[in-house]
């Protein structure tokens, strides 16, 4: 590949010309403007700093150009550079100057800069290969910059998530601690929750999208205890992806129903039965509705007291849905439904 | 038990702006244990805004980060220019140092019950009548 194959310049910087003769100034431009190269050309030594705060990528500069006040002004630029900046400037030499003194100058007061010298006279060939090879080494740079800048908001987000998380298992610690009557009963009920969270945590971010369909959500809820596949669970409805944060929520909710189910309600006996279903409605906003029927159990009783799954149930299905659950405890068994707009739980719904 | 400390004159109604529902239903039970009244929650500033009845509310719990962004800031600004102090409880006490105007404490994530409990005495204080 030749250096003057086109390139897509729309995502380069533009070059910033030295060239106090404005001769070679309007030379330079030329050639540039001619190989849709984005120009800016410097010719009063005075307005250099506004020109280099508009950040070029490349700088040009001509011999006449090397005076003590633009190595200055360029050598303050460079020492202002991001870590990930390393700024080519091409130095057109003049033919009869000592190169090599003037190039070992330049290596002392232009630290972190890549320096191409030509000298002079140059072809345009030669130049515009020149410079557009230092443009794509800036795009290179710039990709690290882009890199780094990724990588920091990855950690941000990573400190977020887990501060999240951490409060998350400390409200649920505390939570599940004020409900137990033992330590055995405490322990149980804090692993069955942190397993939940877990499992949930799993689906969500091995899904594409961060997304996870409430189907996911039911095997991973019902799994552990093998209890897919047996007609005592029935499960369905259309497909719908939840958000992370929604499907968190949920995940916690039907496990906190599952258990309650195996402890005390319609799959503590061998002939009770669950059914969780949910549907999508036409309407525009369409909403979401879940219903959880439980049959066959022992009769049902409303607690004295209200526990730590009844008032999460109430709390997190209210805050997800944006209306109140209706929580029915039916003498035949357990129900709980509620419904909401599916765009509170699913961003594209 | 806290109860008994807590008079009418010192009970607060307090409102949450909480995301995560756990965190909520945690916000709710140390709210009580401390003696005041859980209000009610919203998950976002949208939320907020379109359904708020604010009457006899006395202050707010507000996070950073909400279901519609990191609104919680905005969200305090809100409240604090209907009357309504403000307490952060985040786990973004950076995001909440830089919006000292809006929020009269931040109690950071996760929850303790002695710092939610001294953020709200200090407004149960000072909603206490200065005559008495």
């Amino acid at each position: 590949m030749s250096a003057l194959d086109p390139i897509d310049h729309t995502t380069l910087d533009h070059v910033l010309v030295l060239a106090p003769y404005r001769r070679d100034a309007d030379y330079l431009k030329q050639l540039f403007v001619e190989h849709d190269i984005p120009v800016d050309v410097c010719i009063d030594v005075a307005e250099i700093p506004d020109y280099l705060a508009r950040s070029p990528g490349v700088l040009v500069a001509t011999h006449e150009a090397l005076t003590p006040v633009i190595l200055k002004d360029v050598a303050g630029h460079l020492a202002s550079q991001p870590s990930w900046s390393e700024m080519p400037i091409v130095v057109l030499l003049d033919r009869t100057s000592n190169q090599i003194r003037v190039r070992t100058e330049l290596a002392r007061v232009w630290p972190r800069a890549r320096q191409l010298f030509y000298q002079r006279p140059v072809t345009p060939v030669e130049l515009i290969s020149g410079v557009q090879s230092a443009m794509l080494a800036r795009l290179r740079q710039r990709d690290v910059r882009d890199h780094i800048e990724r990588e920091i908001e990855l950690r941000r987000e990573l400190n977020h998530r887990v501060k999240n998380i951490l409060a998350s298992v400390a409200s649920i610690f505390e939570m599940t601690h004020r409900g137990a009557n033992t330590l055995a009963e405490f322990a149980d009920d804090f692993r069955g929750r942190l397993d939940a969270l877990s499992r949930v945590h799993s689906a969500v971010f091995h899904a594409a999208d961060e997304e996870v369909s409430i189907a996911e959500i039911v095997d991973l809820t019902f799994d552990p205890y093998q209890l897919q596949g047996q007609s005592r669970v029935v499960t369905g409805g259309p497909a719908v992806m939840l958000t992370r944060e929604a499907g968190t929520t949920l995940a916690l909710c039907l496990h906190e129903l599952a258990t309650n189910a195996i402890k005390y309600g319609g799959l503590s006996t061998p002939e009770g039965r669950v059914s969780f279903e949910w549907t999508l409605s036409e309407d525009d906003p369409a909403m979401l509705s879940i219903l959880w029927i439980e049959q066959g159990g022992p009769p049902v009783v409303e607690p004295s007291r209200t526990g730590y799954g009844t008032r999460y149930l109430r709390a997190a299905l209210g805050s997800l849905f944006g209306s109140k659950p209706v929580m029915t405890f039916a003498p035949a068994g357990l129900r709980c439904e509620v419904s909401g707009r599916v765009s509170r739980l699913s961003r594209n719904p | 038990m806290p109860e008994s400390s807590i008079s009418p004159d010192t009970r607060l109604r307090v409102l949450c702006l909480e995301d995560n529902p756990l965190i909520v239903f945690h916000l709710e039970q140390l709210i009580e244990d401390l003696g005041h009244e859980f209000a009610g929650s919203f998950e976002s500033f949208a939320d907020l805004k379109a359904d708020a009845s604010l009457d006899r509310i006395d202050c707010a719990l507000v996070d950073i980060d909400l279901a519609d962004g990191p609104t919680g800031p905005a969200a305090a600004r809100w409240l604090s220019s209907k009357g309504i102090p403000c307490i952060f409880v985040t786990g973004q006490e950076q995001v909440a140092a830089r919006h000292p105007d809006v929020a009269v404490d931040t109690v950071v994530k996760p929850i303790t019950p002695a710092a939610l409990a001294a953020a709200l005495t200090l407004l149960a204080n000072a909603k206490r009548p200065s005559s008495d």
